[in-house]
């Protein structure tokens, strides 16, 4: 049981890493962004219960959205950094693979449903990050609208 | 009668040296793949900061437009065209830094562009650790999706092959499609091979895991989010480019998957 847990999330560690390479991060971001990863992954696995992928994935990303956005002020770098890289395990690329697959044998009930299905991923991501840093904002907004008055 | 004119001329100066300025901090975070917002609010603010309050930014991915008007409401107007964009995040940082201190300290303009040429000259990892990098993505992708070991061990040389492919396509100026079309071709090729003489046994994962190199997943995430947060025109943008960036890897895959099956009949 804690072994369906650990892996995925080893693993899902050891590629954020390796993309932080790719995206030339540097020092103490590398680790701090593959964690982000990790704990997004453990979200969507932990949220299994729900029966529901584009749940699990967008419960992940705002996980990951909060975690980033902390980050970010603890170590006063953009949020960019954290959050490009956390996504990553939860980007959508077997879909399009699949999809793309798909294609190519001419199946195209299985290509519309798979190309559709990896498209609903990518709008629960984005409204996943969308939430959190719209909500960021308008906390600095009332904040800095309240020490005025 | 010749004072006025004088200044007129000196402030002039100034709002081009600002207004080149701004353009420079906002063309290196652009860029380097800062996003949208990121852009236009740091060289708002930079703005803000030599007290120049009419200011008009549009940034697309491609392209950054600045209008602003100087003291006798004359408007002053830069565009600036971007080719090519990767993502390096330690710029990106950096160049933010930049942005902040000069907002908080109004710093002069020559010492501002020595700092970004500074940061442009930071140090990448060397190819070496670059190659090493796309290959543990290959190998962590592949287990990620369910591969086996042995797997994961032939997608190291995909995701190699795929790093070499982007390094000498880009040294030879190819257009990125092009690019991701050899790319994944080159991978798929590889996973392909090594399944046929039973070293790897899931080729799908394989690719999978050596195509997350070419991150399709992030473009067609961030162009979502340019929507829904109202770039509409940045993310038709990124909308397009994703779509270009999903064919190249499909017709890429898909020669090499078709090549393959039809020679050795599976």
């Amino acid at each position: 049981m804690t072994m369906n847990y650990f892996l995925p999330c080893l693993y899902a560690f050891t590629a954020c890493l390796a993309f932080s390479v790719v995206f030339n991060m540097r020092g103490k971001m590398l680790v701090f962004a593959s964690l982000g990863g990790t704990l997004g992954w453990l979200v969507y696995l932990l949220c299994g219960s729900l029966q529901n992928d584009i749940m699990q994935f967008f419960l992940a990303t705002v996980a990951i959205s909060i975690y980033s956005e902390i980050m970010a002020r603890v170590h006063k770098v953009p949020v960019t950094g954290y959050l490009l890289v956390a996504l990553l395990p939860l980007v959508p690329g077997g879909g399009i693979y699949y999809a793309m697959e798909y294609c190519i044998i001419g199946n195209t009930d299985l290509f519309l449903e798979t190309g559709l299905h990896t498209l609903g991923i990518a709008g629960a991501l984005a409204m996943g990050i969308l939430l959190v840093s719209s909500f960021v904002r308008l906390w600095h907004i009332v904040g800095s609208n309240e020490s005025k008055t | 009668m010749v004072l006025p004119e004088y200044f007129i001329r000196v402030l002039r100066m100034n709002y081009d040296e600002l207004i080149n300025t701004a353009t420079d901090v906002g063309y290196m975070l652009l860029a380097n793949g800062a996003e949208i917002y990121r852009v236009e609010e740091s060289m708002q603010r930079i703005f803000r900061a030599y007290a120049v309050e009419t200011s008009e930014i549009f940034v697309i991915p491609t392209c950054i437009y600045v209008t602003i008007s100087s003291e006798d409401g004359r408007p002053i107007t830069k565009i600036k065209r971007l080719y090519t964009r990767n993502t390096n995040l330690d710029k990106v940082g950096q160049v933010n830094d930049l942005s902040r201190r000069i907002c908080r300290e109004n710093t002069d303009f020559k010492i501002i562009h020595h700092e970004l040429q500074k940061i442009d000259q930071r140090p990448n990892y060397t190819f070496i650790q670059q190659i090493l990098a796309f290959s543990l993505v290959a190998f962590s992708f592949t287990l990620f999706y369910g591969g086996n070991l042995s797997d994961a061990v032939c997608a190291i040389f995909c995701g190699a092959a795929v790093k070499l492919v982007i390094y000498y396509m880009e040294r030879l100026h190819a257009n990125s499609f092009f690019t991701n079309i050899l790319a994944s071709c080159a991978a798929a090729a590889i996973a392909m091979v090594a399944v046929h003489i039973n070293v790897g046994l899931n080729a799908d994962k394989i690719i999978i895991g050596a195509l997350m190199n070419l991150v399709p997943g992030i473009a067609i995430t961030s162009f979502m989010r340019d929507l829904i947060a109202g770039d509409l025109v940045a993310g038709l943008i990124r909308f397009t480019e994703s779509l270009l960036v999903a064919t190249a890897i499909a017709i890429g895959a898909g020669v090499a998957l078709t090549v393959t099956r039809a020679i050795w009949g599976v």
